[in-house]
Formats: C-alpha cells, structure tokens, sequence
C-alpha cells in the first residue's frame, strides 16, 4: 500500500515535470492571440469556447464546419493556425506543417506568419530535421507573442545545442536571461550549455544561483532539485565530493531526483573515506521502491559500506538479502511482462484514466490494478510511453466517435424519409392555397392602380382624387346643373345657376388645395401594394423553387448519407486494426523498459555475488592464516 | 573492494550524464536522429503514420457528418443559432441563462466554471441551434448568477428581430458598465 502511494506521488511528479516540459517545449496546440480577443465572427468564439476547455476535438471539427460554411470571414488565419495548432496536438505533424506552409505561402498578416514559422520549427524540431528547424526558427521576425518569444529562443537554442553549438547556444540564452523576468529555464539551459561549451567555472555558477534560489511552486522546486544533483554529481565526477555534498544536501528528500540525490550524497562520504556517514542515505534509500536503479544501487551499497567499516557479517547478510532481494523482484518483473502481455496494463490504465475527448493534456494519473503495479512507475513516467499510450487512447475515441456515427446515421435516414413525406403530403395544399389567393389577379389590379395613378399625376387629374363626400357633392352638382339647365330663364333660376357655380368654384377649388397631398397618399399605397406584391410573388416563386429544389436536396442527402455511412464503414476496422498494432507497441515499450529493469536487476546481483565471494575468500583466508598460526604454535 | 569504487564512480558518470539528459529533456523532447533510426523505429514511424493518416481521415469524416447534420436538421433558410458571450465580466459571476424564442423557453443552460472561464478568455458559446420561420420574432434571455457584492443576480433581456431566408445568429452579450458598476446584458443580432 505504502509503495501505491509513493508511486502515486512520483506519478504526480511526473506530471507536474510534464507540465514543466509543456510550458517550454511542448505546448503544441497553438494559443491564439492574447487576450481579450475582439471575436467580430461568433462562430469563432465558439470554437475558441471549446478550445479554451481542453475539448480539443471539438474546437477542431466546429472550426472545420464554421470554415466549411465560410462562417468566419473576419478569422479565416487565426482559424486556420488555431487549427493546425490543435492538429499538432494530436500528432497530425504532417498535415499541421501543410497548414502553416500554406498560411506562409499565402501572405498572411505579421503576427500569424511569425506564428506559423515558430510551429513550422517546432514540428521540424520534434521530427529531427535541425537544419530545417533552424532556418525556420530564424525566419521568425518580432511579431511574436512574450510567452512564445521566449519558447522561440528555448528552441533556437536547444536547435543549437543539437549541432554542437553549445557555445552560440550560451551566447543566445545569455541574452535571454539578462532580462529581469527571463525564466528559469532559460537561466537552467544556459548553465548546462555553458558547461557543454566549455566554460564550467560560469555555467557551474549559473546553476548554483538557480539551486539556492526560492522556488514559488513544484515546477520550480523540481527544476532547483535537478540544478542542484547536476552540479552534486558534476563535483563527484571532478573529485570534489565536499562540494558535491553541499549541492546534494540542497535536493528535497521527497522530489524526484531525491533517490539520485541520497544515492550520490552516499558516494560522496564513500570519496571522503566516511563509510558510517555514507550508511545513512544509503540505509533510508535501500528501502524506498526497487522500480528506480538508484535504489537497487543503493542494496549494494549498504553491504560495501559495512564491509569498508569492517562489518564483514553484516555485509555478507546485506549482500545475501540484496541477492534474493533482485530475484525476487525478478520473478516479479517476469510476472508484469506477463500481465502487459496479456493486455492488462493499458486495460487498466483506460480504466482508472477516463477522460471525455482526444486531449494533449491528458495525463496518466493513476496506476492500473496489477500484481506489480509499482514497476511501472517508470515507464508511465516516460514521454515517449505517455505519447504512445496518448495515440492508443486516441483510437478509442474514435472508435467510440465512429461507433456513435453508425448509430446516429439510421436517424439521419429515417428523418430524411419523415421529410420527404410531409414535403411530399403538404406543398401541394400549401401551392393550391397560393393559388386560391388569386395572386395573379391582384397583381394586375395593382397594375392598372398604378397606371392609373400615373395617369392622375401625368394629367393632374385632382377630380380623380375626390373622396367619397367631394364625389357626392360633385354629383350633387351635376344633378343641379341639369335640373337648372331645362328650368325657365327667370331670376330664380339664375340665382339658382349663380350659386351653383360658385359652389362648383369652391369644390375645385378645394380639390386643387388637397391634390397634393392626395397624390402622395395615392402613390405611397402603391408603393406598399407592389411591395406587398412583390413579397407575395417572392414567397410564391421560393415555394415553387421548393417544389423543384427540395426533391434534388432529398436526393443530394440520400446520396450523401450512405457515401457517409461507408467512408464510417471502412475506418472502424482500420481504426480497430490500428488500435490492435497500437496496443502491442505500447505492450513493448513497458516491456522493454521492464526489461531493462531486469537486466540491471542481474548487474547487481551478479555485482553482490562478486562481492560475496570476496567476502567468503577473505575470511577463508583468515580462517586458513588463524589455521596455519594454530599449527604454527602446536608442539 | 577498489574494484567495487570504481564501478561506483562509473555508475556517478552515467548518473551525471542522465542528470542533464533529463535536464535537457525537460525543455523539448530531444531530436531524433532519422538517418541513424534503427529499424524498429522506422516500422514505429510507418505504424505512427498510418494512425496520422487515420485520424484525419476521422477528423475530415466528422466535419462532413456535422455539415450534413446541420444541414438536415437546421436549414440555413430557417436556422437560427443564439450564443452567449462575455466582455469582462468583472462585476458578474454567471451561474445560468434561459433563453425563450416567441415566449417559448427552448434553453435553460448551466455553467461550469470551466465553461464560465473559457467565456472570460474570449470564447463564444453556441447556447442554441434551431430552427424559426421567416418574419419577427421575440427572444428573451434571463441570465442569473452573482453580481456587485456576491449577490444574487437576476436580469432580463429582449429584442426583437426579423427572420429572413438566411440563417440568424444572435449574441447575448455579458459587459460590465464602469459607469454604473453594474453587470450590463445586450443583445446583438448579427444578420
């Protein structure tokens, strides 16, 4: 129970050391630009929604549509690097490298080009091309992001460490860390290049300062450790082992490079000829977990410690119990191997590591249930197992994500059927009920209005334009004017004639007044009458385009459906063959490193049986002195 | 045991090496060397290159399967698509929002603080896709969660808006108003 635990620890480690690694080297997936992002397409936001929740498979495919139905005008290379990015994630390095060769190819603004050619070497880095990675690191100008910038010169100079240029290499991170806010790791990788360069005596201080400087976090406190066992074991190889103590006494007793630590801490009080004191981190670091060879080391070096304190027996005890020690553990290492083999290990990983999507930042956190599950603390702790065991993971989703389509497709078809059906039933009432509307009728009514009030205004014809009291009163007065015209010449009759005249006066007068005013009234109706007419016909003509259309769309997705259904049909065997290949080259990566495990097992005890026959002639050698010395003193 | 010492210091060599070799590792995984690949790892590349292809294949399968989804069920003719965005967002915490389209409620959504955070880092959420007839329409949102002084925040938005023949996106819009220290909700209808 007590090594689950530790295992666990050492686990979660592993995992902040990986996200120590992230931050550097491998945060792949491409960050857009720095917040707050002025989103001006909303379904660009929506792929930066699921992106900024780690559902990379999400973003990447809502990406693809929004970019399918041309959604997102304003972000086509942000979309398009954000993309490649994510695609770089999940190990697509080939086509991500497409991407940003075309974004390059094509122009695109500063920031993205500088973007691209940074992923461009990174992705060149990561696959071994130097050369390639170092032209294109060096294409990147100054529109680059501080947090990318300074990932850029980490690059450029890992790029130049990787040809043997350590001392360019020193000189770029020189520059880097004479910034106040230069990071650690830019400080860590110069020490380490200025020892490579040459140049100990700097490089040494340089990581002394790091190993005694305050460590905010775990990530810092890890690398601390790491600059501290570098310069500890430095010392021992330069026969300083003073020095390499102080450095060593510097590392935490409970962090990853502890057992390195403890175990170099020991050989330096060995070089020192203080075998008691050299007992003391051996002794702690002989019963922590066997998985790590500092701590088979360690078994051994318990005994030897004794017998240099002339503690033969208890050094031939130790050297026994280290011996069955180590087959023991061999056996158990032989019983993993068979576990792995029988598919056990990435069952239970995927078991005890659920997660939603296909994801960079997934990591394994827990151990599977196995019989020794604490020998593959190391193996998990490896990027290259994690990257492996990653892609297998990927598999299965998408597995799981073709499966899920196969499903879902048969719903496809039958609300395609449920479509054509209501189409089929209701279009033709909807067209006869258009029909019954008379729309062509009204149509040519609201032609010969307009004509007519065109002619109104081409005539300013204002007794057009009556309303319907004027028009009766007009007819009043016609009536009038006829009555009076058969009535006698008297001069009732002319008084009668005089009023109608000025009545008649008063009307056209008053008809003159408001023509104006009618006119515009006249031919604002007629302008919504034609727009209303126009909407009609629009609605009319769209449904007997639906009419036309809509069974050609049926068509088109009665013959996409199946297309679909088929490509899903010929990827799930690939995937599942490649998932069964997959499996077995995760398998046989633990099991070489068990392996490995295994062969230094039978070092050791190979080492402890030198030591214990040694012992064993030693002390035959004295018996036979004491023997002889007996004889020697018989009369 | 002299022999047993130098086997000890050799041991501390290689140690020194795998301590900057792991330091090294830490800061990119280090170079792979194609032209002296041993075998096994050209068969590795082929079996990685094979899963590369597959993969996009099934990334390319799943876009087109979303196409014809999203065609089939949300017509652009009559699809309308509303998102929730924040701008800020300083002076209010978002629990929920609850969207109703010509008084009919068609989301009541929860937030995570994940989904809450990736909406402050500028991310856009597509909180409903369906479907609406041309001609206007009302929505209305209530967004509820925390305002100034952790209090508990109710608010209402409306607008209404025409639906023509292509689709409709709408963005409810969280700010904060540094006049009025106050959570401000806005719609946005986009076309």
């Amino acid at each position: 129970m007590r090594s689950r635990d530790v295992l666990r620890k050492a686990l979660r480690q592993a995992a902040v050391a990986a996200a120590a690694s992230l931050l550097l080297g491998a945060a792949v997936a491409a960050e857009p630009a720095a917040p707050p992002h002025v989103v001006q397409d909303p379904h660009y936001g929506d792929g930066l929604f699921h992106f900024f929740q780690d559902h990379y498979f999400s973003a990447l495919t809502s990406l693809m549509v929004s970019q399918h139905f041309g959604r997102m005008p304003h972000h086509e290379d942000e979309a398009e690097i954000l993309r490649g990015g994510m695609l770089l994630s999940y190990g697509l390095h080939r086509e991500a490298g497409e991407i940003f060769a075309k974004l390059i190819d094509k122009g695109v603004k500063p920031a993205v080009r500088d973007r691209a050619w940074f992923y461009l070497a990174k992705i060149r880095y990561q696959r071994g091309y130097v050369d390639d990675a170092l032209a294109a690191v060096d294409r990147i100008e100054n529109h680059l992001p501080p947090a990318l910038e300074e990932e850029r010169g980490l690059l450029k100079a890992n790029l130049l460490m990787a040809k043997g240029d350590n001392a360019g290499a020193a000189q770029l991170l020189g520059g880097m860390t004479a910034s106040a806010g230069a990071s650690r790791y830019a400080r860590f990788n110069l020490g380490v290049a200025l020892i490579r360069s040459g140049d100990a005596a700097r490089g040494s201080a340089l990581l002394d300062e790091l190993g005694k400087s305050p460590a905010p976090n775990e990530e810092y406190r890890s690398l601390r450790d790491r600059a501290n066992l570098a310069l500890g074991f430095a010392a021992l190889q330069g026969h300083q082992p003073e020095n390499a103590r102080g450095y060593l006494e510097r590392v935490r007793l409970n962090g990853m490079s502890a057992n390195k630590a403890l175990l170099g801490f020991g050989w330096a009080a060995a070089e020192l000829k203080n075998p008691k004191q050299a007992l003391v981190p051996w002794l702690e670091l002989s019963q922590r977990d066997a998985s790590d060879s500092a701590v088979l080391e360690a078994r051994i070096a318990v005994p030897y410690a004794y017998a240099e304190l002339g503690a033969y027996g208890q050094s031939l005890q130790r050297y026994t119990e280290a011996i069955e020690a180590f087959t023991q553990e061999s056996k158990a290492l032989d019983e993993s191997m068979a576990a792995i083999r029988a598919g056990k290990l990435v069952e239970g990983l995927l078991e005890r590591n659920p997660g939603d999507e296909m994801g960079w930042f997934w990591n394994i956190r827990e151990l599977p249930e196995m019989p020794h599950a604490s020998h593959l603390g190391t193996v998990l702790a490896q990027h290259e197992f994690q990257e492996a065991f990653k892609n297998y993971r990927d598999l299965q989703f998408l597995s799981r994500n073709l499966q899920g389509w196969a499903d879902n497709l048969g719903v496809f078809n039958d609300m395609l059927d449920n479509r054509r059906k209501a189409f089929a039933d209701r279009l033709p009432q909807v067209r006869a009920k258009a029909g019954e509307s008379g729309l062509a009728g009204l149509q040519q009514r609201g032609d010969a209005l307009a004509s007519e009030v065109e002619r109104v205004e081409a005539e300013q014809d204002t007794l057009a334009l009556a309303d319907a009291k004027q028009r009766e009163q007009l007819a009043r007065l016609a009536l009038a004017r006829a009555t009076l015209a058969q009535a006698a010449d008297d001069p009732d009759a002319q008084a009668a004639r005089d009023r109608v005249r000025r009545v008649e006066g008063a009307l056209t007068w008053q008809l003159a007044q408001q023509y104006p005013d009618r006119l515009w009234d006249a031919k604002k109706s007629i302008k919504t009458i034609t727009t209303e007419l126009a909407e009609a016909n629009r609605r009319d003509t769209a449904l007997a385009q639906a009419q036309r259309d809509e069974p050609a769309r049926f068509e088109q997705f009665a013959t996409r459906i199946p297309e679909l259904d088929q490509r899903i049909k010929a990827l799930i065997p690939r995937v599942a063959a490649l998932t069964g290949e997959q499996q077995r080259a995760v398998q046989d990566l633990a099991i070489a490193e068990l392996q490995r495990q295994k062969e230094r097992l039978a070092v050791y005890a190979n080492q402890a049986r030198f030591a214990v026959a040694q012992l064993v002639d030693r002390a035959n050698a004295k018996m036979d002195t004491k023997t002889d010395a007996g004889h020697a003193t018989q009369p | 045991m002299g022999m047993f010492k130098r086997w000890g210091r050799f041991a501390a060599a290689l140690l020194v090496a795998a301590a900057i070799s792991n330091a090294w590792a830490a800061d990119a995984a280090a170079p792979a060397a194609p032209a002296s690949a041993p075998t096994a790892e050209a068969d590795k590349k082929g079996l990685d290159d094979r899963i590369q292809d597959v993969k996009a294949d099934v990334i390319r399968l799943n876009r087109d399967l979303l196409v014809l989804e999203e065609e089939l069920l949300f017509p652009a003719s009559t699809q309308v698509a509303v998102f929730v965005s924040m701008d800020v967002g300083k002076m209010f915490s978002l629990d929920s929002v609850q969207v109703k389209l010509d008084d009919k409620i068609v989301t009541n959504y929860l937030y995570t603080p994940l989904e809450v955070d990736a909406l402050h880092r500028g991310g856009v959420q597509r909180v409903y896709l369906g479907n609406l007839r041309t001609g206007e329409h009302e929505i209305v949102a209530f967004f509820t969660g925390k305002g100034p002084h952790e209090r508990d925040y109710k608010r209402g938005t409306t607008i209404k808006f025409e639906k023509g023949s292509d689709p409709k996106y709408i963005e409810l819009q969280i700010k904060d108003s540094q006049a009025k220290l106050q959570p401000e909700f806005e719609v946005k209808v986009w076309q």
